[in-house]
């Protein structure tokens, strides 16, 4: 079996994963994207078997992976996971679909609808992206004034998906952290709360949130592993929150980064999640 | 392995054990470099990619 792991931009994950495969016997070879030209739709001859799919870069992410599976190749996680967990209204329908706990969420498809969409979610309500991560450009909006100045400046956006439409989730009070599984397959590899740094709501780690390692319980463990499945299964990054009135389920990530998880766990997470990508090859 | 750096000429120190696709940083001007070719002890760099609209988990 050989296994392929392909990137963009060489990160601390993707070094941790060709070494963890190496320790265990795996023979994997790290392939720069950037430099593959394929004849549709044969097979890259410097390619192996089964590709696990690390570009950071989500358009050339999507193709590669179309091409792989195209060609016959085996990719973690599939094109149809990647483009369901790229677009948060893909996810939060396939979570809702699913009966996984999620926020409440609302759709406008115009400057002009969106105003009544946030009447009827109420405010505050958190403004998001469809497609982008790190909490890039999630904002809470708190009144209709700031709403109308944010459509001004959603309007000079050069991306037409983020120019004229909108993804209103409902602002949910809970603590000032919240929740990161990282799922292999049916596991749970690891899970840590991810504390917001002070000054900060977002508690993502690229915004220096820290990582501390807890033991989740019965409910959140099957609420993990049905979101995780609700979008396709694979090697998933799941968050959550933990308001009063319950966990709730808010993002899948594709193709998750573990490098703050792994400061806060003793588990070695690259060695298992190369232990699942065997398990599949094997498949 | 050393080289310059094109956007300030620090002299860039590039650890040994790098491998191809690697990213350096200018410690003088944060300049962020790929490492596109590494051939009897010399390196050669190119400038990395900017962070993309796309980009993430």
């Amino acid at each position: 079996m050989k296994v392929s792991i392909t990137f963009d931009r060489l990160r601390w994950e993707e070094k941790a994963l060709s070494e963890a495969a190496e320790a265990a016997g795996v023979e994997a070879t790290l392939v720069d994207s950037k430099g593959l030209i394929f004849e549709v739709p044969k097979k890259h001859p410097d390619l192996g078997d089964v590709v696990l799919q690390r570009c950071i870069s989500h358009y050339r992410s999507s193709i590669l992976t179309l091409m792989l599976e195209g060609a016959g190749l085996k990719v973690i996680n599939s094109h149809d996971v990647a483009e369901t967990c790229s677009n948060k209204l893909a996810t939060t329908i396939a979570l809702a679909n699913a009966k996984v706990p999620t926020p409440r969420t609302f759709l406008a498809l115009t400057s002009e609808a969106v105003e009544e969409a946030a009447d009827r979610l109420g405010y505050p309500f958190v403004l998001k992206p469809f497609t982008g991560s790190w909490g890039r450009m999630v904002t809470v909006v708190r009144d209709r004034s700031t709403l109308q100045s944010l459509i001004e400046y959603k309007e000079e956006l050069a991306n037409p998906q983020e120019q004229h439409m909108y993804y209103l989730q409902e602002f949910v009070r809970r603590p000032p952290r919240d929740i990161r599984a990282i799922v292999a397959g049916d596991s749970i590899i690891a899970c840590v709360h991810r504390i917001a740094p002070p000054g900060e709501w977002r508690t993502n780690v690229a915004r220096g949130a820290v990582s501390k390692a807890f033991k989740p319980d019965a409910e959140l463990k099957e609420i993990i592993l049905k979101a995780a499945e609700a979008v396709g299964g694979g090697i998933l990054g799941v968050d959550a929150m933990e308001p009063e009135s319950g966990y709730l389920v808010h993002e899948v990530n594709n193709t998750v980064e573990f490098k703050g998880a792994q400061s806060a766990v003793d588990t070695d997470i690259p060695a298992q999640l190369i232990k699942y990508v065997s398990q599949v090859a094997r498949r | 392995m050393n080289t310059s750096c094109t956007e300030c000429g620090a002299t860039l120190a590039v650890p040994n054990d790098a491998i191809v696709g690697e990213l350096v940083s200018c410690k003088d001007c944060s300049q962020e470099y790929e490492v596109a070719e590494i051939s009897n002890g010399s390196v050669l760099l190119k400038p990395a990619e900017q962070v993309g609209e796309d980009w993430g988990e």
